[in-house]
């Protein structure tokens, strides 16, 4: 595809190393949660950070020293409340200091909200947070890069019930029309809303089905397995083909702390010093569970 | 369930909503709610009437267009949710959908002005300057948790759609006493008497303006605080009336633009009946995306927290006649 590319160091992260990174980036997010007074999106953090770790270490084509390089991979993080997963992810991967994110999150005039700005924060690209907004801008910027003849591609992120919204469909179908091979969204299918579970009051089935109707090519993942969110990576049709790619991932809400998996009051909350003891517990023994 | 309260606690104005709408199901076999995503606090009336409640899930504007079709066939449809997705993406079904027709919808929501700490995505603050545009809409911002009820009870009868804005209404201080004041959709409450100059305002600072004029007290200053909670059809009686009875001395404070709120609904007032005013201050948002922090703390950043409302009413008071 003739991109440069601009990972700095050397080979790309091994399986292990990927998953002792989203481990780091759960753990680091559940030390915020117990240390920050107010809410955070916790559920839908935990589980997108397999997903957050494969694209900052190892889908993403992307310089955290040359935020502005224009061959830059974009990212646009369409389900915005997730923001403070993002902060983490791009901190492990040496745009921020994860300091400065503990240190000042949700404080006046931080950088680091509840939702991301990309006034605020630069090498975010998106200033996102009302749902729905991410696949129209993202089409917006793989025109922008078909148009000039760039080889980069275009991420973007959204939740399952984000895709409620009436403007991914209407993105969706500019993307197909507009012939953007170069688009790939990933969505965090965990099956659950803010106050109910899919299918119970909104029907998504059958969901790949919907995509596939829209005319994308559909890849569907375990998005908690490692080995599959890099392969789905390595398969991806060339970014000058004609068909944007959708890469469903299958996933728990609260993934990693089981007082949290599927449960719809820990859509946002905050931690205690006695439930971080816990979740951190509980996270320590969902891994040893997943490498037995 | 009813919710007890005790005058100056806290009570969540939401329950108040989720409490009132389960007891006016009972009363109006053609009320509907109806929600985006939002329903935690709508679940005593879900359970009650699960045939006229509705979640559409992440879809404000099936939600807003869903409730007008309702409304079309005779029903009630009471929609609520965030008000800066109900306010804005749903604007133009707002609009053409229940307001051209002039149809009863009932539009709920929390997050009016810089509240809640979201960032700007997450902030309300044009709201009521779209909605005041809106031809039949009634348009009020409630800062007492109470009052809440007492509105949509009102709005049950009433012919086209209303527009219902609270801050976060999680914890919401009560302000009045019940029975204190006459609570009536288009009337303004004189939250507090006074003589000197007037604070006109509404939502969640009205307690932040009631705390200015108690401070002002105790230098000698008489300062009427008015709880403009309907903006739109605006009293126009009481704004005249003040502008006699307080020296012609306006301040307006609002957790919304400083411009296109209710300081432009009462200058439009004084423009329009030539009412002679000594002196008017403006406190609200400038234009600016307002970032993140706390309620208070982002009013002090942004020019319209307590202690600038303390010295804008100061300057009013000390203007030359
Ligand atoms: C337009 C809009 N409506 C409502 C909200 C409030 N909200 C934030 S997250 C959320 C639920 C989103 O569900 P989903 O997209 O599945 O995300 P996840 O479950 O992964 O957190 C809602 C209703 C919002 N941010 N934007």
């Amino acid at each position: 595809m003739g991109q440069t590319s601009l990972q700095t160091g050397g080979n790309p992260p091994t399986i292990e190393e990927l998953e002792d990174l989203a481990f780091e980036l759960r753990s680091k997010l559940l030390h915020l949660c117990g240390t920050y007074e107010g809410a955070v999106h916790i559920g839908g953090d935990l589980s997108a950070a397999d997903i957050f770790t494969v694209l900052y270490n190892y889908g993403l084509n992307v310089d955290p020293t040359d935020i502005a390089n224009p061959a830059r991979d974009r990212f646009v993080l369409s389900k915005g409340h997730a923001a403070v997963c993002m902060y983490i992810a791009m901190a492990m991967r040496g745009f921020f200091s994860y300091d400065g994110i503990v240190e000042t999150y949700g404080q006046l005039d931080s950088a680091y909200g509840m939702h991301p700005c990309k006034v605020q924060l630069p090498g975010v690209e998106c200033s996102t947070g009302s749902l729905g907004h991410g696949l129209p801008l993202a089409v917006g910027m793989a025109l922008s890069a078909r148009g000039r003849g760039e080889g980069h591609r275009v991420f973007c992120l959204l939740g399952d019930g984000e895709t409620g919204e009436g403007s991914v469909w209407e993105a969706a179908m500019a993307a197909r029309s507009n012939e953007l091979g170069n688009l790939v969204a990933f969505i965090d299918r965990n099956r659950q809303l803010m106050t109910s579970f899919a299918e119970e009051r909104i029907v998504f089935e059958p969901y790949p089905d919907k995509w596939a109707a829209f005319g994308w090519n559909v890849v569907n993942v375990d998005g908690h397995d490692m080995r599959q969110l890099v392969e789905a990576l390595d398969a991806l049709p060339a970014a000058d083909s004609n068909r944007p790619t959708v890469v469903i991932c299958d996933t728990v809400k609260g993934k990693g702390v089981d007082f949290m998996e599927r449960n719809l009051a820990w859509h946002a909350g905050s931690l205690g010093p006695a439930d971080l003891e816990r979740a951190m517990a509980a996270l320590e023994a969902s891994r040893e569970k997943e490498s037995v | 369930m009813p919710v007890t309260f005790t005058f100056g606690e806290m009570l969540s104005a939401r329950s108040v909503i989720g409490s009132t709408l389960a007891e006016l199901g009972d009363e109006y076999d053609n009320l509907w709610v109806i929600t985006p995503d939002i329903g935690a606090t709508l679940v005593e009336f879900r359970d009650k009437f699960p045939q006229r409640f509705l979640d559409v899930g992440l879809a404000e504007q099936a939600c807003v267009g869903i409730a007008a079709g309702l409304a079309y066939d005779g029903n009630i449809p009471v929609v609520s949710g965030m008000l800066p997705f109900l306010s804005m993406r749903a604007l133009e079904q707002v609009r053409t959908d229940v307001c051209y027709p002039n149809l009863p919808v009932k539009i709920i929501g929390t997050h009016g002005g810089l509240v809640g700490n979201g960032g700007s995505t997450h902030y309300a603050v044009e709201d009521l300057a779209l909605m005041c545009a809106l031809t039949n809409m009634t348009v009020t911002s409630i800062g007492d948790p109470l009052m809440v009820g007492e509105i949509i009870r009102q709005s049950m009868t009433m012919q086209g759609p209303i527009y219902i804005r609270l801050a976060v209404g999680k914890s919401d201080k009560v302000l009045y006493e019940p029975g204190q004041h006459e609570v009536r959709i288009g009337k303004g409450i004189v939250a507090r008497e006074g003589t000197d100059a007037t604070i006109f305002t509404h939502g969640t600072v009205v307690a932040q303006a009631l705390e200015a004029a108690e401070e002002l007290a105790k230098d000698g200053r008489s300062v009427r605080v008015v709880d403009m909670f309907t903006l739109k059809p605006i009293d126009e009686e009481l704004i005249a009336q003040c502008a006699a009875e307080t020296g012609g001395r306006f301040v307006v404070l609002e957790d919304h633009l400083a411009y296109g709120g209710l300081a432009s609904r009462v200058a439009d007032v004084v423009a329009d009946r030539n009412i002679h005013l000594t002196a008017f201050e403006r406190l609200g948002i400038p234009q600016v995306y307002a970032g993140f922090g706390g309620d208070e703390e982002l009013r002090n950043k942004h020019g319209y927290g307590l202690e600038a409302t303390i010295a804008a009413t100061r300057r009013v008071i000390a203007a030359q006649a």
